[in-house]
């Protein structure tokens, strides 16, 4: 059905909702955004294995680069865990990382624009070789499972499975139960649906967008709109990295966290401020 | 005549409304607390964007609906 619609607008403008299938192989369907996933995955693994190997005290340009988002996530990490950001940082910094190289995958030229004929629901449609991992929602919702395997695993760590069950079921004053927990557990569902769309919802939109504003405009005019989505590109992995982190110094915080946390911060920040003031 | 076009549109259109408003209201304030404490930029980032993302989603929500209106 998606076919049938892009067919009968603009010509330049493709909008497929779902990733096409490129070829099978054996029963695996072997879709467009597989090979984004994979040339994500090759090009992070590679960094990183070339990292690995060169590097010195003194950074050369390209170790530079690749240490400033591990500097920059780990300063936040232990900004909120100053006792356990060892153990957060690494699943946090993937999955900044996985979004971040795959958004800007989808921005390279030729991802999305080079195609091959393919044949779907009986008609024939073109479907570009590459499309970026994170504009397929099956990309965005495995992350998501990720993390909130994440979040539920620090709950459980921090306060004990009891711990954990007696927190997420029964409600502060208990007579509260039967009309807190059903939010309570929708409201924990709800953050795998509102990571997941976030993320697809963005990188999709901007695909569209960048189309669209090809397709009506010309010359460099479109290449603005590519800064754009570079922008959000970057905004989007730090926003999913850091709803991550914050789901799981919830969770990590135990029972009615939330508030004291937050206050926590607060007055470790004026504290931290009063600091600088003095220094000064 | 098929109004299915106008109902996405309507679904976007109106969906990007309160978030709209919602983040230009966040931004400002953010702006006002940075514009009097320039010093807090480092600790307003974080909850800045996390801000932003969580009303942001509301749209890309309306965006979802609007897409699956024309597409199913």
């Amino acid at each position: 059905m998606p076919e049938e619609a892009a067919e009968q607008g603009e010509s330049l403008i493709h909008v497929a909702i779902k990733a096409e299938t490129l070829f099978h192989l054996g029963p695996i369907a072997i879709t467009n955004s597989m090979v984004g996933t994979l040339i994500t995955t090759v090009l992070l693994v590679s960094l990183a294995w070339w990292a690995s190997r060169n590097h010195a005290v003194v950074p050369g340009r390209l170790q530079a680069v690749l240490e400033f988002p591990v500097d920059f996530l780990a300063g936040i990490v232990r900004a909120q865990h100053a006792t356990r950001w060892r153990a957060i940082l690494p699943p946090v910094l993937t999955i900044f990382l996985l979004v971040l190289v795959a958004n800007y995958v989808g921005l390279l030229p030729g991802v999305g624009t080079i195609g091959v004929h393919v044949v779907e629901n009986g008609h024939e449609a073109v479907a570009p070789i590459i499309r970026p991992a994170s504009a397929d929602l099956n990309f965005t919702l495995a992350l998501a499972l990720v993390a909130f395997v994440l979040f539920v695993g620090w709950g459980i760590r921090a306060n004990g499975l009891r711990g954990y069950l007696k927190e997420t079921f029964i409600a502060n004053p208990p007579y509260m139960t039967p009309l807190m927990t059903p939010i309570h557990i929708v409201s924990e569902l709800s953050r795998i649906i509102s990571l997941s769309m976030r993320l697809f919802g963005n990188v999709f939109a901007g695909e569209i967008l960048l189309a669209v504003m090809l397709a009506l405009t010309f010359a460099v005019i479109p290449v603005a709109f590519l800064g754009l989505e570079m922008i959000f590109g970057a905004v989007q992995a730090l926003v999913f990295a850091l709803l991550t982190l914050t789901y799981i110094t919830l969770a990590a915080a135990g029972h009615g966290g939330g508030h004291d946390e937050a206050d926590d911060s607060r007055d470790h920040d004026a504290d931290d401020l009063g600091v600088r003031a003095g220094a000064h | 005549m098929d109004l299915t076009p106008l109902a996405a549109g309507l679904a976007i259109g109106l969906g990007a409304l309160g978030p709209g408003i919602g983040l230009g209201l966040g931004v400002s304030k953010a702006m006002e607390a940075l514009g009097r404490n320039p010093e807090a930029s480092g600790a307003l980032f974080v909850p800045y964007v996390l801000g932003l993302a969580l009303t942001e989603a509301v749209a890309i929500y309306a965006l979802v609906i609007g897409l699956l209106i024309l597409f199913t």
